[in-house]
C-alpha cells in the first residue's frame, strides 16, 4: 500500500489539500487502481511504438492571426476577486 | 398534443404541415421539465424566458423549416458545454455559478441550425463517472427506474431524452460517457470519430480522448445532429480538415445492405446473461439482412482499462490544473498565501472522484514513473489500435454489448473505483483508438430495462454505422419508451 507521506507527496505535487480522513482513503484507493495498473507489464512493447490518436487531416498549424476576443468583462464577472480590473490574491511578499 | 417522444424527423414533419409552431412545443418540454425534474434531477439549469424568446423568434419563420435542419427542435445541453448567457459547472462545486463568456462550436451551429436549448443537464463531476453519481448537484435518476443510475457521465443528458424532457441532447465521452448512458436509458447514442466534433468550449477532461456527441431516439435523428455540428474548426486543432458527408441524405438510399460483424467471444465473457442473450438477438437481426459475422481477435483489448487509467488522469491532472481559485471558478476563504489558495481551493472544491484522478495522473506523470506508467500505457494504446486495424480488414464492424450489465442501482459500485471502471470496459479501447462507436438500443431485461448494441466502426466511418444501425432499427421495430416519457407529471 502507498505510505501516508507518499500520498502526501503527490497531493503536494497536484496542489490539493487533503483532510486527514481523505489521506487514508486516497492510501487505499490511489493503491487499489495502481496495482491493477500493473497487468501493463505484461505487455511486450517496443520503444517506438506510441499512440498516433490525432486524424491525418487535422491542422495543427495555421496563420498566427489574433482574433479579438470581445466579451472582457464576461471573463472578469466569474473572477472570485477583482481589483482595478485585475484578479486579486493574497500577498506573496511580506509587509513591513 | 404530447412531443416527449416525437423524434427531430416527426416534429419537423408537424412544423412543415404547420400542425404546431416551435413554440407550443418548447413550452410543453419546459412544462414536462417542471413537473418532472425533481424526480430525476436531470436538469441544472433551465432558462424558460431565454428558450420561449428564440422559439417565439423561429414562430415568425415557419417559411424556413425546410432550410433550417433543426428547425424547432428542442435540445438539452449536459453542462460542462459553455453556451454564452447559460452556467457551466461540469458538474463540480468548483464551477458553481460560471457564467460562460462564450459559445462551443458545436452549440453555435446546431442553435443556427434552429435548435432550441431547454437547458443545462447534469454530469458527473469533468465527466469523470459512469453513473452520475459523482455530481456535485446529487445523482440524477434513470427514467425506467427510479431507484437505478442513468448511467454517466453525461447522466442528465440521457435521463432528459429518455423522460420526454427534450427531444435530443448533446453529451462528452471520454471513455464511454455517451455511449453507455444511452444504453442504459435506451436511447441511441454517437460518440464520432477523434477529430469529426470540434472540442472548442467544452470543459477538458482528456483531451486525446473527448468528443462531442448526441443522444436520441432515432439514429436517423443522430445523423442529423451530426451533419450539422462535425466538421473542420479553426478553434481546435485536432479537428480534422474533411468534408461532412449529408448523413441523412445518405440514409435514404443505402448503398450497402449486409454487413460483416467482427465478434471477440473472448472479449464478451462475464457479460450478464440477459444482456448476452439480447446481443445474440441483434446479431441474429443483421444475419437476416444478408450480413454475416467473423471472430476476430482483441488481444489488447483487456489492457483498455489499465491503459485508459493511466492516458486519462494524466491528461486530467494537467487540463485540471487551471482550477486554481484565481481566474474564476471557487475561491478558499482561508488562504493567506497563493500557495494556499490554490491547495486549499482545489481542495475544498474538487470531489473524491476527480481528485482520485488528478492523483493518479499527477503520480503517473512524476519523475521517474513516466517511463513505466504513462509512455508504456501510449505504447499499449496503439497496440489496442492495431488489434481494431487488422479487425477491420476481416469486417465492417466491431460489434459487442455496449456495456456489460442494464441500469443498477444508486451506490451499488460506489465503495470501490474498479467495480465502477468497469462498466466501461466495450467502451473505453473505442476511445484509445480513435474510432467511432454507436449504442443502439437492442433489448430489454427480465426487469425491463433498456440494453444496448455497440457497432465499433473504421475512423470516419460514420456514414455506414448509421447505414447498418439504420437498416437494423427497421428490421428491430420501434423501441419501447420509458412510462414516465408518455403522460404528464
Amino acid at each position: 500500500m502507498l505510505s501516508r507521506e507518499e500520498v502526501l507527496k503527490i497531493a503536494k505535487l497536484a496542489r490539493l489539500t487533503l483532510t486527514e480522513d481523505e489521506i487514508g482513503f486516497y492510501q487505499k484507493q490511489l493503491t487499489r487502481v495502481l496495482d491493477h495498473i500493473q497487468d501493463l507489464n505484461q505487455v511486450p512493447t517496443e520503444k517506438e511504438a506510441f499512440v498516433q490518436h490525432v486524424p491525418h487531416d487535422a491542422e495543427p498549424f495555421r496563420e498566427d492571426v489574433a482574433v479579438p476576443f470581445t466579451n472582457h468583462d464576461g471573463l472578469m464577472k466569474n473572477a472570485p476577486a477583482v481589483e482595478n480590473n485585475c484578479f486579486l490574491l493574497p500577498a506573496i511578499m511580506e509587509q513591513n | 398534443m404530447e412531443f416527449g417522444t416525437l423524434s427531430i424527423q416527426q416534429l419537423l414533419s408537424g412544423y412543415q404541415k404547420k400542425d404546431f409552431k416551435p413554440s407550443e412545443v418548447a413550452a410543453s418540454f419546459l412544462k414536462n421539465i417542471s413537473d418532472k425534474n425533481e424526480k430525476l434531477n436531470a436538469f441544472l439549469q433551465v432558462r424558460p424566458d431565454e428558450t420561449l424568446s428564440q422559439a417565439r423568434a423561429l414562430d415568425e419563420k415557419m417559411s424556413q423549416v425546410e432550410k433550417l435542419p433543426l428547425f424547432g427542435i428542442p435540445i438539452a445541453i449536459k453542462d460542462n458545454f459553455l453556451v454564452r448567457g447559460w452556467q457551466a459547472t461540469a458538474g463540480s462545486k468548483v464551477l458553481s455559478g460560471y457564467l460562460s463568456p462564450y459559445t462551443a462550436t458545436s452549440v453555435e451551429r446546431l442553435q443556427s441550425m434552429g435548435a432550441v436549448i431547454v437547458g443545462k443537464v447534469n454530469c458527473d463531476e469533468f465527466a469523470m463517472g459512469s453513473s452520475n453519481e459523482n455530481s456535485a448537484f446529487g445523482p440524477v435518476r434513470n427514467p425506467w427506474a427510479l431507484d437505478r443510475v442513468p448511467g454517466g457521465s453525461s447522466g442528465g443528458s440521457s435521463a432528459a431524452v429518455a423522460a420526454g424532457l427534450a427531444t435530443v441532447s448533446l453529451g462528452t465521452d471520454t471513455g464511454g460517457s455517451i455511449r453507455q448512458p444511452a444504453s442504459l436509458c435506451g436511447l441511441v447514442g454517437l460518440k464520432p470519430s477523434y477529430g469529426r466534433v470540434s472540442r472548442y468550449g467544452i470543459v477538458s477532461y482528456a483531451s486525446s480522448l473527448d468528443q462531442v456527441g448526441p443522444f436520441s431516439r432515432t439514429v436517423w435523428d443522430s445523423a442529423r445532429v451530426l451533419e450539422v455540428m462535425a466538421g473542420h474548426d479553426g478553434m481546435d486543432a485536432t479537428s480534422a480538415k474533411r468534408a461532412v458527408p449529408r448523413f441523412t441524405e445518405e440514409l435514404k438510399a443505402p448503398s450497402k445492405k449486409s454487413f460483416t460483424l467482427g465478434v471477440s467471444r473472448s472479449w464478451l465473457e462475464g457479460v450478464d446473461s440477459d444482456v448476452a442473450k439480447a446481443f445474440d438477438v441483434a446479431i441474429e437481426f443483421f444475419k437476416k439482412m444478408g450480413g454475416k459475422v467473423v471472430e476476430i481477435d482483441l488481444p489488447h483489448t483487456q489492457y483498455a482499462l489499465s491503459t485508459y487509467y493511466l492516458i486519462a488522469p494524466s491528461e486530467a491532472s494537467s487540463n485540471l490544473a487551471r482550477y486554481d481559485g484565481v481566474h474564476y471558478g471557487y475561491r478558499t476563504q482561508s488562504a493567506k498565501t497563493s500557495e494556499e489558495l490554490y491547495s486549499k481551493s482545489r481542495g475544498e472544491g474538487i470531489g473524491r472522484e476527480v481528485k482520485l484522478r488528478i492523483m493518479l495522473g499527477t503520480y503517473a506523470l512524476s519523475a521517474g514513473y513516466y517511463d513505466a506508467f504513462y509512455l508504456k500505457a501510449n505504447q499499449v494504446r496503439r497496440k489496442i489500435q492495431e488489434d481494431f486495424e487488422k479487425a477491420f480488414t476481416q469486417c465492417d464492424f466491431v460489434v459487442s454489448p455496449t456495456s456489460p450489465s442494464t441500469a443498477f442501482k444508486l451506490g451499488e459500485k460506489t465503495d470501490d473505483p474498479l467495480k465502477m471502471y468497469l462498466s466501461d470496459i466495450f467502451t473505453l479501447p473505442v476511445n484509445l483508438a480513435g474510432l467511432p462507436g454507436l449504442s443502439v438500443p437492442c433489448g430489454l431485461d427480465s426487469n425491463n430495462l433498456p440494453i444496448g448494441f455497440q457497432m465499433i466502426g473504421k475512423p470516419f466511418g460514420e456514414s455506414e454505422l448509421f447505414s447498418a444501425a439504420h437498416q437494423y432499427e427497421q428490421i428491430r421495430g420501434e423501441f419501447p419508451v420509458a412510462d414516465m416519457a408518455k403522460g404528464r407529471g
